[in-house]
């Protein structure tokens, strides 16, 4: 609980430094996680399990202090000039303008940046020299053990969080909780963009592949999950699998990561 | 398959030519958008003698609402209530659907009308996240009553949380001219909490998985339809009830306590049956009732399954005024 109430006093500090300054000098953080195995949620042939080897992720979302930074030295990346075909027109619209976030959105300087597309998450991080995670990436990270939660498990988490609307002012970073690989947020804040986010839609050049997605989506086919009681997990790849890579949700934001050296 | 169940059964016991999906489509003339009603108000009875297009805009919205007098859920829903909005169309119309789902919604969702030929009921092509929209168009070829429902996954907890609602093909011909239509769907919830348990209650999937729910409900809270809300007729009305259930996992023993129906579409086909005290309305199915309302009083629409009604909360009244009709019902003494 401590813990809970120096980082969101700590983050809101910063928001407000952020909100002057309006520049993003430090580098991310970023953690390194583990190799592990990671358990699709949904298998198919062409789904198994899989290997993730050892890699470094943000710590948090990418703020929209720091995207701000990206459309500054970016201007393909600006509201209005972004290709239609790489973000649509709900690209990073609760911002006032191309470069300024608002002063009436002042509390948002360090929560996750969202309303922005596939396209643009991915140009973000290889601005910064890295990539976006994969499903199996993101998926073994976010399934790490919850550090000081109330939640006795983290579907229930992750549940509650799924079953409340939008808050009108989106939270700050590191304020939910930390897991056992030292990333923040991971579930409770945002969804967050994957590299491969459609790749079992669209897996593969034959039409057949569609028969994955239509079997996880419909009735029938969820008699294949692994495990029928990880709702959470259901609703992350149903979500995953109604995204094309121009959407821009406000509910929808990303972190990189990147492969060990 | 539910579709394609449903239109063998129309094409094994159809008396009317008309209905045959491979006879040539009905020409289509202008447009109309759909008038939505949220339960128990029905749209307007369909006057034209022509198919046209009928534009249906649907919106998925999440939101809290109460499930009890003390007691909140986090719906998800089709058009803001529960059940979801009703849908009329006439047989052969062209319907252009467009769903929306709300940039506010946390997850994303799609429909499964039972009334249309094609794959998934539309719910492939209508798989929307939070903010974005799909639209696809059928044609309403076999006439009946319809439950639409989320097929999203999980699909339980979606239809759990009150996705459904009814669509009306009516035939070429009209249904018969009746004086009040209602518009009723019982639904199954689970909650951490016990029925009633106060304040606001999570969706508990143990529950939902074994099929003991804590609530049975007519249109989506206890006592929707009861009291001050119970659905008003006079004596002397023909009633005609469009009856569905959403389910997701409980069969209704649909029955109106002091009433025989009159006629019973059965399971919302067009196949009439007479003077039936108790009908089946299966999960994800429908069914359209019609009674005469010969006596004052109030009626109790329950779940003849009888806990569900007196402790789960599947009741819901028809308010019946006019005058005493002692030759068909006297109380002596
Ligand atoms: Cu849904």
């Amino acid at each position: 609980m401590k813990f809970f109430l120096t980082t969101i006093l700590v983050t809101v500090f910063f928001g407000g430094i952020f909100a002057q300054q309006k520049t993003v000098t430090s580098v991310k953080k970023m953690v390194v996680i583990p190799a592990g195995m990671y358990e699709p949620f949904f298998i198919t042939k062409a789904n198994k399990p899989l290997r993730v080897a050892s890699f470094k992720m943000d710590e948090t979302a990418v703020t929209n202090a720091e995207f701000l930074e990206f459309t500054k030295q970016n201007p393909k990346w600006r509201r209005s000039k972004v290709n239609r075909l790489f973000a649509d027109s709900n690209y990073l619209r609760h911002w006032q303008s191309d470069t300024v976030i608002g002063i009436a959105h002042k509390n948002i300087y360090n929560s996750p940046v969202v309303n922005v597309s596939w396209f643009a998450a991915q140009a973000y991080c290889k601005w910064k020299g890295k990539r976006l995670p994969t499903v199996a990436e993101w998926e073994f990270a976010g399934n790490g053990k919850p550090l000081n939660s109330k939640y006795k498990s983290l579907t229930d988490f992750i549940l509650e969080w799924y079953r409340k609307p939008n808050p009108p002012v989106l939270p700050n970073i590191k304020s939910t909780y930390k897991n056992q690989y030292n990333l923040f947020d991971m579930h409770g804040l945002v969804w967050e963009w994957t590299f491969n986010f459609n790749s079992f839609i669209s897996k593969g050049d034959s039409r057949g592949s569609t028969a994955d997605e239509q079997k996880a989506f419909c009735a029938a086919g969820s008699l294949d999950v692994k495990d029928r009681t990880d709702y959470a997990g259901f609703l992350r790849f149903s979500y995953r699998g109604s995204l094309k890579g121009n959407y821009c949700i406000a509910n929808l934001g990303f972190r990189c990561a990147k492969d060990l050296k | 398959m539910a579709v394609i169940a449903m239109g063998m059964l129309f094409a094994a016991c159809k008396n009317a030519p008309d209905n045959n999906a491979s006879k040539t489509l009905e020409a289509i003339q202008g447009e109309e958008v759909a008038v939505l009603t949220d339960a128990p108000n029905v749209p307007p009875p369909i006057t034209r003698t022509h198919a046209t297009k009928v534009v249906v805009n649907l919106d998925v919205i999440e939101k809290v609402m109460k499930i009890g007098d003390s007691t909140d859920y986090s719906f998800w829903t089709f058009g803001g209530k529960v059940p979801g909005k009703f849908i009329r169309v006439r047989e052969g119309d062209l319907v252009h659907f467009t769903l929306h789902n709300m940039p506010d919604s946390k997850v994303s969702h799609n429909i499964d009308l039972h009334a249309v030929s094609g794959p998934g009921g539309g719910a492939e092509v209508t798989n929307v996240a939070p903010g974005q929209s799909a639209t696809f168009e059928f044609r309403a070829l076999n006439p009946g009553l319809y439950v639409y429902h989320c097929a999203t996954g999980p699909v339980g907890m979606h239809i759990a949380n009150g996705m459904y609602g009814l669509i009306l093909v009516e035939p070429k011909a009209g249904l018969e001219k009746v004086d009040k239509e209602y518009y009723i769907m019982q639904g199954d919830f689970y909650t951490k909490g016990k029925f009633d348990a106060g304040g606001l209650q999570d969706f508990d999937e143990e529950k939902a998985i074994a099929e003991t729910p804590d609530y049975v409900l007519f249109n989506g809270k206890v006592r929707s339809s009861t009291g001050a809300n119970a659905f008003p007729a006079k004596v002397g009305d023909k009633v005609r009830l469009f009856a569905g259930n959403g389910g997701p996992n409980l069969v209704s023993s649909f029955h109106v306590i002091g009433e025989i129906f009159d006629k019973v579409y059965m399971e919302a086909g067009t196949e009439v049956n007479h003077n039936v005290q108790t009908t089946l309305i299966p999960a994800g199915g429908a069914s359209i009732v019609e009674m005469k309302m010969d006596v004052p009083g109030v009626y109790n629409i329950v779940d003849h399954s009888i806990f569900r009604a007196f402790n789960k909360g599947a009741l819901a009244q028809i308010k019946v005024t006019g005058d005493k009709k002692p030759e068909i019902f006297n109380k002596l003494k």
